[in-house]
């Protein structure tokens, strides 16, 4: 295990800039998820570490020393692939295995059996380990997938949406054990997801790119609580964050141009009153979609409540978040 | 409700004709759309193999229609399976065989391994490489007798250039120890592209990302080429090795061409063999003996290998 540290990377491919002058500190034993949308930057973020790429100009350092002109295997990273990247000529075992049965390694074959039995179990798929890799489900090809990566005990695991093609309960499963190995082990990793629950409850580090640019880097609660930008405010946050016009509600702050409103800044039962247009039911939570002044909202309810489509709600800001004409978080 | 379009479609159709077909299920339309085709091949294939396996049995002679056909049994069968010169031009086929398909694959493979490496050119190189295969065996044949001669031939040239042995001093065609090598260089230069057309086939369908995985898996080039690359191609290769070993056992043109069978016998390959039994000879009932007994090896071998080679996929 050990820290990573990446300091102005910056990479392009043809005319199109993946990353421009990334810094970031992945400190030892931490779990850092990147978030953003398809061709943020995050996939070739973890290209750039595991070595699969090289960057134009920057460093990527681990354990203190820089390992750009290094090769894949010489870094010691293990990297779960978005399209799983399965040997598809050889079974679910040897696939397992391929990582340890590396001669850098010299490892007994007895233990190489015994270390694959235990992620297989783990992964919940000892019972496919004669099959070959081509005959799985697509949940059952991204388990052995993440199986590769677990048999070793790499200095950084790379993650690339390990989780994306799961049923919700097997994710929910293997999230809480990938939280343990992260716990047990003290092992590192970087992890790319699309999935808010994944990126609350597993991060430790939340880092936000926006067109190949490092625009936020924090604990969850940090990028959460305190976006710099609105578009990093509506990276989290299930119902998403409502923007409305800064005067909606009155006097705005000075430069202000929209105000952020998460459901849990607005307050129920004071101020003008919106008109509810639909009311939907989730089980855990009900969301009230709202109209007020020529504008949409969406906030949540007590599950239990009576509201109906046509009947009106008073509502008012608490504590919101403000931002300027270009999106930026004003203080 | 308005008619749709099948509907007055199928009014359209002639009366007589609806009639005629209304009383034929789907079955029988299908063997009437498929009995053509199968009456052909009949007649064509399966008919001419009957009549050869009847033949073998015969003294018949082409060449004598009128004179008496007489039942010999299995006669013709035991004198050639005994036959020492059956079994020597048997031998020389196999030597051409086993060489030719031996040279293919490794150059084969070698030229797909390093036109598949992206580098500028690379699809005139494949272009040029492939020429050979678009040539006529004949053609090929004849020129490269010129290139074989001994006073004026290109080849033996470049093998005095290389080695410093005179140009005149051997002749790959007239020599009894040279001549069957002879035959294995042409064959092999003419279709060892088609070797490296199938292998590229196979080493492009090897995506990327298996490479990068195997890397960061901490594989080395080596250990890569071992344990994905040449696990991925070798269905495909072994295809390739089918095609051109059943191509080579029938291998007649190019050889008359180059050699004739000779020096002697030591290029007489069991196609010229057989021709010459059947069409100078015209021993016709022996022949076609002769012809059963290649076709059931062809085919039991084949047999064999595509049990292989589905194996190898299953993988």
């Amino acid at each position: 295990m050990a820290e990573v540290v990446l300091s102005a990377l910056t990479k392009s491919f043809g005319a199109t800039k993946a990353l421009s002058d990334v810094s970031m500190t992945i400190p030892d034993g931490s779990f850092v998820v990147l978030l953003g949308p398809t061709g943020a930057g995050k996939s070739t973020t973890l290209r750039l570490i595991a070595g699969l790429d090289k960057p134009d100009s920057g460093d990527v350092r681990i354990a203190g020393s820089s390992v750009v002109g290094d090769m894949p295997a010489q870094r010691d990273v293990a990297m779960v692939f978005q399209q799983y990247s399965l040997y598809p000529h050889m079974t679910v075992r040897d696939n397992l295995a391929f990582p340890l049965r590396s001669p850098i390694l010299n490892r007994p074959e007895d233990e190489i059996r015994k270390r694959v039995a235990e992620v297989a179990s783990v992964l919940r798929i000892a019972h496919k380990l004669d099959n070959k890799a081509t005959q799985l489900s697509g949940g059952e090809m991204q388990r052995v997938s993440i199986g590769r990566a677990l048999v070793r005990a790499p200095r950084i695991y790379l993650m690339d949406e390990p989780l994306s093609s799961l049923d919700a309960a097997l994710r929910a499963e293997l999230r809480i054990e990938l939280k343990r190995i992260h716990q047990d082990l003290g092992a590192t990793f970087l992890y790319v997801t699309h999935d808010q629950v994944e990126a609350m409850t597993m991060a430790t580090h939340v880092g936000v790119l926006d067109h190949g640019r490092l625009v936020q880097f924090g604990t969850p609660r940090e990028i959460y609580e305190n976006p710099v930008s609105t578009y990093v405010a509506t990276r989290l946050g299930q119902p998403r964050i409502n923007f409305l016009p800064a005067d909606l509600f009155g006097p705005a702050r000075a430069g202000a141009t929209q105000i952020g409103l998460r459901p849990e800044h607005i307050l129920q039962g004071e101020g003008p009153e919106a008109r509810v247009i639909r009311v939907e039911h989730l089980g855990d939570q009900t969301r009230l979609h709202l109209h007020l002044a020529g504008n949409d909202l969406i906030t949540l309810s007590d599950p239990h409540t009576t509201l109906k489509p046509g009947d009106l709600l008073a509502i008012r800001p608490e504590d919101p978040l403000w931002f300027d004409a270009s999106g930026n978080r004003l203080p | 409700m308005s008619e749709s379009p099948i509907d007055s479609l199928a009014r359209a159709t002639p009366p007589a004709l609806a009639g005629r077909i209304r009383g034929l299920s789907d079955r029988s339309i299908a063997w009437l759309f498929v009995s053509p085709t199968i009456l052909l091949l009949l007649a064509i294939n399966i008919f001419p193999l009957i009549w050869t396996i009847r033949l073998s049995f015969t003294n018949f002679a082409a060449n004598k229609p009128n004179a008496e056909v007489k039942w010999v049994g299995l006669r013709n069968y035991e004198r050639i399976l005994t036959d020492p010169d059956i079994w020597q031009t048997m031998q020389a086929t196999a030597h051409f065989l086993f060489w030719s398909l031996f040279f293919q694959v490794v150059i084969g493979f070698t030229l797909a391994w390093l036109i598949n490496r992206k580098f500028r050119g690379n699809d005139f190189v494949t272009t040029l490489i492939v020429l050979p295969m678009m040539l006529s065996p004949a053609v090929v044949g004849n020129f490269w007798t010129f290139l074989y001669q001994p006073q004026i031939g290109l080849f033996n040239y470049a093998v005095e250039f290389l080695t410093g042995i005179p140009a005149s001093s051997f002749s790959m065609l007239g020599s009894v120890a040279l001549a069957p090598w002879a035959i294995v260089i042409v064959d092999t230069w003419m279709w060892t592209p088609f070797v490296m057309l199938i292998c590229l086939a196979g080493l492009r369908s090897i995506p990327d990302y298996i490479y990068e995985a195997a890397e960061v898996d901490r594989a080395s080039k080596w250990r890569q080429f071992w344990t994905m690359t040449i696990p991925m191609v070798l269905p495909f290769l072994m295809l390739a090795v089918l095609f051109r070993g059943i191509e080579n056992f029938k291998m007649f043109d190019l050889v008359v061409q180059l050699t004739g069978g000779g020096p002697g016998d030591t290029t007489l390959l069991t196609s010229i063999e057989l021709k010459r039994e059947a069409f100078e000879k015209w021993r016709t009932g022996y022949s076609s003996a002769y012809a059963i007994i290649l076709f059931v090896t062809v085919f039991g071998l084949a047999s064999i290998y595509v049990k292989a080679l589905n194996k190898v996929k299953e993988r």
